[in-house]
């Protein structure tokens, strides 16, 4: 399955704000490898090469070379083919691919490559098509089906869709495979969380915040304990429940990003892992994972800690205007009272937020 | 013992009031006429006549006064069975029902009981025009401290009177008119058995449809499934028996097996009791399992006309169950 993926205006630096488009290096049509050089921009502070963030087909330029484009607007869209599913563990053979350290750029280059991934995924036009109708029984059979609603032909009376329209669509053949296949991906991360040394603190706070602003809060305070820090940037995974299991995309620098622009990105980010679709720039890089447990009206659990992850949050309901933050910490990185500033930072960080 | 005794419901009653009678000192029946007369439907029959007019007891006309000597009596340690000739006249006894008898067990902290059982006739059928002929049970069954009892045929209209008998609370026994004459299905069973309240009963099994009728619907549901069946259609039939304390547990099971729902009842849509069963089901894991919209059957929202033709038109018959059943089995595969 191949899908549209929209190349954007990349933030260089923290108070850029838009970028002039030198000029591209492809055309439509041209097939491209991750890592070609797509169009160069130009900025006060630097001039930069935009590379292609996977394989793929250019399928049209939507800016033209002198345009002044906005941070998040896309230049170009390209036509990747490449499946893109679910988890990063940080295993062995991903981090090779995908450690700055080993892509052989100059320490410049390092940090903007960072800040690239903030770019908006696209919502497929059939996602964004009105809601179906169909009965209870035949929702929760599609869900278990990975079939999408959307694609039966409803003749049940007022277009609803029956149990028998249902039976017409034969399941998506990959949806099993790629199930178990997330399922096996979980099991083995819980066996190598299962090894590190941890700890979890919890606290309660009261403070009324979106995803984006927790994420960029707690990017903030990471960033604010730099000293304890190995990453060179930080990446913030947040578990997103798809119809093939957990979905984890990930934002990095998101306190780098503009307030509006990554509360704009988180959105449409979920609307897409959701659907079990997480773009290829933003499946790698995670420093730390959040849960927001009051999606299913719980309070706390524990963090589970994922393998090259130091700390792991976790978000939940406690009462109306009441959440519930826990925080579990990898003991080889941070001591006992690293954990504790650091959860006490989190809590001011969003008290602050939600004023 | 025979096995095979049939009665009519209000024989079934009868033998059920005669055996608590016998049983317990402090049972006695009261109501307007339910002595020397035998009763407006002649329920309680030759009763007067084996207990003697202190146990079975004429009253003056007035439902007030009659319901408010039976909580006084109840308080005082007696189990009184009030005869109502009419459920629409509970009406005017209805501040001793839902603000005396409901409600003094918890007044006083529980140091008191109404065992009482409020019986009385309800339903359309027999021409007796709109103050006649209503079906009250939400009356009562929006009153927490009433228990409300709908038999619909004669066995268990027997072992559910002698379990409400037996209940130290107030408990509202509403009869269906029409079925007072009617065998019912089942035999009754001899001697003092008990059914106990809020266990709902499968009626009969099947597998394409859920049919929850109460009273006289259950019958005529009973008999549109058997016509169904030559279709080719099977119908589950549950009779809840009681609407408080309301036993939904066989019904979110038959849900889950059938995906299809009609719930049925003679009173009026509008805020009937079927919207609870209604509520419950789409408020429960069981309405996952829903392949088709839940069907209302139940009377129209307007007072029972006198014409006889106009008087079947206003609730739901035989046939319009058998019609209900084939179209959500046709529209909803």
């Amino acid at each position: 399955m191949s899908f549209k993926y929209p190349v954007v205006m990349p933030k260089m630096s923290m108070t850029m704000e838009a970028g002039e488009l030198i000029g591209f290096h492809v055309k439509v049509g041209d097939k491209v490898k991750r890592g070609d050089v797509l169009f160069e921009v130009m900025t006060d502070k630097i001039d930069m090469e935009v590379e292609a963030p996977e394989d793929g087909v250019i399928e049209s330029l939507i800016e033209k070379p002198g345009a002044k484009v906005e941070v998040g607007n896309p230049v170009l869209v390209m036509v990747t083919e490449t499946e893109v599913m679910v988890f990063d563990f940080g295993s062995a053979e991903v981090q090779s691919k995908t450690t700055p350290a080993e892509t052989g750029l100059s320490p410049q280059q390092k940090k903007i490559d960072a800040t690239t991934p903030i770019q908006l995924p696209p919502v497929p036009a059939v996602l964004q098509s009105e809601s179906v109708k169909a009965v209870p029984k035949a929702r929760a059979t599609a869900a278990k089906n990975g079939v999408d609603l959307r694609t039966v032909t409803p003749t049940g009376p007022d277009h609803t869709i029956t149990m028998k329209d249902l039976l017409q669509v034969s399941p998506d053949p990959k949806f099993i495979k790629r199930k178990e296949a997330n399922r096996a991906l979980v099991a083995r991360g819980i066996e190598l969380s299962r090894g590190i040394a941890q700890t979890t603190f919890t606290r309660k706070v009261i403070a009324d915040f979106d995803q984006a602003t927790f994420i960029a809060s707690w990017a903030s305070v990471l960033r604010g304990k730099s000293n304890l820090e190995s990453n060179p940037y930080i990446g913030v995974a947040l578990i997103v429940e798809s119809r093939y299991g957990s979905a984890l995309p990930v934002f990095r620098d998101p306190d780098l990003c503009h307030h509006d622009v990554l509360r704009t990105l988180v959105a449409a980010t979920i609307e897409r892992a959701k659907h079990g679709k997480v773009p290829v720039a933003m499946l790698t890089g995670a420093t730390t994972t959040l849960f927001d447990l009051s999606l299913f009206s719980m309070g706390t659990a524990t963090p589970l800690l994922f393998p090259n992850q130091a700390t792991s949050v976790t978000i939940g309901r406690d009462h109306e205007r009441t959440k519930v933050v826990s925080l579990t910490i990898d003991l080889n990185s941070y001591d006992f009272y690293d954990g504790v500033a650091l959860l006490d930072s989190l809590v001011a960080a969003l008290s602050q937020s939600s004023n | 013992m025979s096995n095979n005794r049939m009665l009519t419901m209000a024989e079934a009653i009868r033998e059920a009031m005669s055996i608590a009678l016998d049983e317990r000192p402090e049972v006695f029946l009261l109501g307007e006429d339910v002595g020397i007369y035998g009763g407006a439907f002649g329920v309680s029959g030759d009763m007067y006549h084996r207990y003697g007019a202190e146990r079975v007891l004429d009253t003056p006309i007035s439902e007030l006064g009659i319901v408010g000597a039976a909580v006084g009596a109840a308080l005082s340690g007696m189990r009184p069975i009030v005869e109502i000739q009419f459920s629409d006249f509970t009406a005017q006894a209805m501040d001793q029902i839902a603000n005396q008898a409901a409600k003094i067990h918890f007044m006083l902290g529980g140091a008191l009981h109404v065992p009482m059982v409020l019986r009385t006739p309800q339903g359309s059928g027999t021409g007796a025009a709109a103050q006649h002929s209503q079906n009250l049970e939400i009356w009562f069954a929006s009153v927490p401290g009433l228990k409300v009892v709908v038999p619909s045929n004669p066995a268990d209209a027997k072992g559910l009177l002698l379990a409400a008998i037996d209940d130290p609370n107030p408990v509202i026994f509403l009869e269906h008119k029409l079925l007072y004459k009617s065998p019912g299905i089942d035999p009754v069973p001899e001697g003092s058995t008990r059914i106990p309240l809020g266990v709902s009963k499968i009626v009969r099994e099947g597998g394409d449809v859920t049919i929850v009728a109460t009273g006289i619907m259950v019958s005529r549901s009973y008999q549109a499934c058997k016509t169904i069946a030559t279709e080719g259609i099977s119908v589950e039939l549950i009779d809840p028996r009681t609407i408080t304390p309301l036993d939904m547990k066989p019904i979110f099971e038959s849900v889950e097996k059938t995906g299809r729902l009609i719930v049925v009842q003679e009173g009026p849509a509008h805020a009937g009791f079927i919207n609870e069963v209604i509520a419950q089901v789409t408020g429960s894991p069981s309405f996952g399992s829903l392949i088709a919209p839940i069907r209302r059957l139940a009377g129209l929202n307007i007072p029972i006309p006198y014409a006889p033709q106009l008087e079947h038109a206003a609730v739901p018959q035989v046939e319009d169950i058998e019609a209900a059943v084939r179209k959500i089995v046709a529209d909803w595969q």
